[in-house]
């Protein structure tokens, strides 16, 4: 349900009179209109995947990655703008990087979050700014194992054990909701995670798009990195025979029905 | 519907999740001539048309060398291209004076579009109403990218912006494949029929309109306008022909 904010809309820093702040909702709506991102935090590691929306034939494959590293175990997975994600992971690099200068060890999940929290809070307090139009997935792993957070426009950051944002959120939300997460191992996540952004995808609306990967476990050594070719080849094929099957399963039952 | 009030500056949201601000400096980009980039597994290329303001006038200028190894190719208002374009030779040079070493080009296209991010994010401020086509060669060998007042960068295979720069584009997309292992001189040729494509009817390429720039592991960042495109020019027409006989 939309309420028309007309009036209360125009600036950050004025409420409407049930008490919304309209800017950061419509905020929100540029990131439901991106490619779905989802986050999986499973036994062993956390898993992240992105629908890469192509909108030409003539962009090089592999390239304009929406997952980026900040700070070696950190990974952040983006739904929204790309250039407002930049900018967010270009603080969360200096965030990290001062923590550890500071501290000398690497900035646990939940201090990155809370600043990254923080920082993305502050630009929703001024009217001489916008708020930002990304919800970050931060994957990490520290001394208490591997962690997943979600950052909204609002500033709202939350712990999860699996995340979805994006287009495809509502689809993606009944597949993880299905998963025994605490029982995956980050091999059987990575095609979990693959397989739920096929299923997440609208063939209809976006056909071009691209499957992007990245995990923290121990066969990356801990630190964030796109999974392997071969990893990310046995997932996308995973995820259209599993799509496949669905396809069947369909035809099966049309031809009960007879 | 109340379109006007969320379109006065960069720093309000639509209710649709959109910035019309930056829509708008998008349409400034448009109101530019044509430019066309494209690579090869060797080379990038680009190719672009001239405007001049009237007969007595010189031509603008549509591509600009930002380093030996790099060039860019503007779409839009040419002073905001200009600062886009110190701003790169600026970091060009201190990335040799510090490293020692060139820019590499994937670092210098993110490096302006975080830049152009922050003028979509503050008030008071507007955002860059000029489109770039960065052409470079570095150690991970040649590169094209688009960027847009957005701040949004984007590496392509071939790619043209500017007015009526759609059929180029339908050029590019139907033939991308077979650029990989194209020689300089079929890149450029290549180049000027997708540009040729943007051109109003009843007007022609020539060596007064047509600019065109390229950069490999062989090539230093050239530009090539007047006489020395005719050579360019003369293969297309006799590609052209070729075809015709056929």
């Amino acid at each position: 349900m939309t309420s028309i904010g007309t009036g209360y809309d125009l600036s950050v820093s004025t409420y409407s009179p049930d008490g919304r702040v309209f800017q950061v909702e419509y905020a929100q709506k540029a990131v439901d209109n991106s490619g779905t991102a989802i986050g999986l935090r499973v036994k062993d590691g956390v898993v992240l995947a992105v629908e890469k929306i192509k909108h030409s034939r003539l962009l090089v494959p592999g390239s304009n990655k929406r997952i980026m590293t900040a700070g070696r175990h950190i990974g952040v997975a983006a739904a929204g703008w790309m250039s407002d994600t930049r900018h967010l992971v270009k603080r969360a690099r200096d965030e990290a990087h001062h923590y550890h200068s500071v501290y000398k060890a690497d900035i646990p999940a939940k201090i990155i979050a809370e600043r990254m929290g923080m920082y993305v809070q502050a630009y929703t307090l001024y009217s001489s700014v916008r708020p930002f139009g990304v919800s970050t997935i931060l994957a990490c792993v520290d001394t208490d194992g591997p962690q997943l957070y979600m950052v909204e426009p609002s500033g709202q950051f939350t712990g999860y054990r699996g995340c979805a944002a994006g287009k495809g959120k509502q689809a993606a939300k009944t597949e993880i909701e299905k998963l025994k997460l605490e029982e995956l191992t980050v091999r059987d996540a990575v095609k979990e995670a693959a397989r739920i952004i096929y299923a997440a995808h609208d063939e209809a609306k976006d056909k071009l798009f691209e499957l992007e990967l990245s995990w923290i476990c121990a066969e990356s050594g801990m630190l964030h990195a796109h999974v392997p070719a071969d990893v990310l080849a046995e997932a996308i094929q995973h995820a259209e025979r599993s799509l496949d099957e669905d396809d069947d399963d369909d035809d099966e039952m049309e031809d009960e029905d007879l | 519907m109340f379109r006007n009030q969320y379109d006065n500056d960069a720093s309000t949201w639509s209710p649709q999740g959109c910035i019309f601000q930056v829509d708008y400096a998008s349409e400034a980009v448009k109101q530019g001539t044509a430019v066309v980039g494209l690579k090869s597994k060797s080379h990038v290329v680009l190719a672009a048309v001239k405007r001049s303001p009237n007969e007595l006038a010189s031509y603008m200028k549509k591509i600009i060398r930002i380093d030996d190894h790099m060039g860019i190719a503007v779409a839009g208002l040419t002073s905001d291209a200009r600062v886009l374009s110190n701003y790169l030779r600026t970091e060009a040079m201190r990335s040799k004076m510090v490293y020692g070493r060139a820019l590499p080009v994937g670092r210098a296209v993110n490096a302006i579009g975080d830049k152009a991010q922050i003028n979509t994010q503050e008030y008071g401020r507007r955002p860059y109403g000029v489109g770039l086509l960065v052409i470079g060669h570095d150690d991970t060998g040649p590169h094209l990218y688009e960027f847009s007042p957005s701040g949004v960068v984007s590496e392509y295979y071939g790619y043209s912006i500017g007015a009526r720069s759609q059929s180029a584009r339908t050029n590019l997309e139907r033939h991308f494949e077979q650029f990989a292992d194209m020689s300089l001189k079929e890149l450029i040729v290549q180049g000027l029929r997708a540009l040729r494509d943007t051109m109003p009817q009843g007007k022609q390429l020539d060596s007064m309109n047509t600019s065109i720039g390229f950069v490999g592991a062989d090539a230093k960042m050239t530009i090539l306008d007047g006489d020395d495109t005719q050579p360019y020019l003369d293969l297309l027409d006799e590609g052209d022909a070729a075809m015709d006989t056929e």
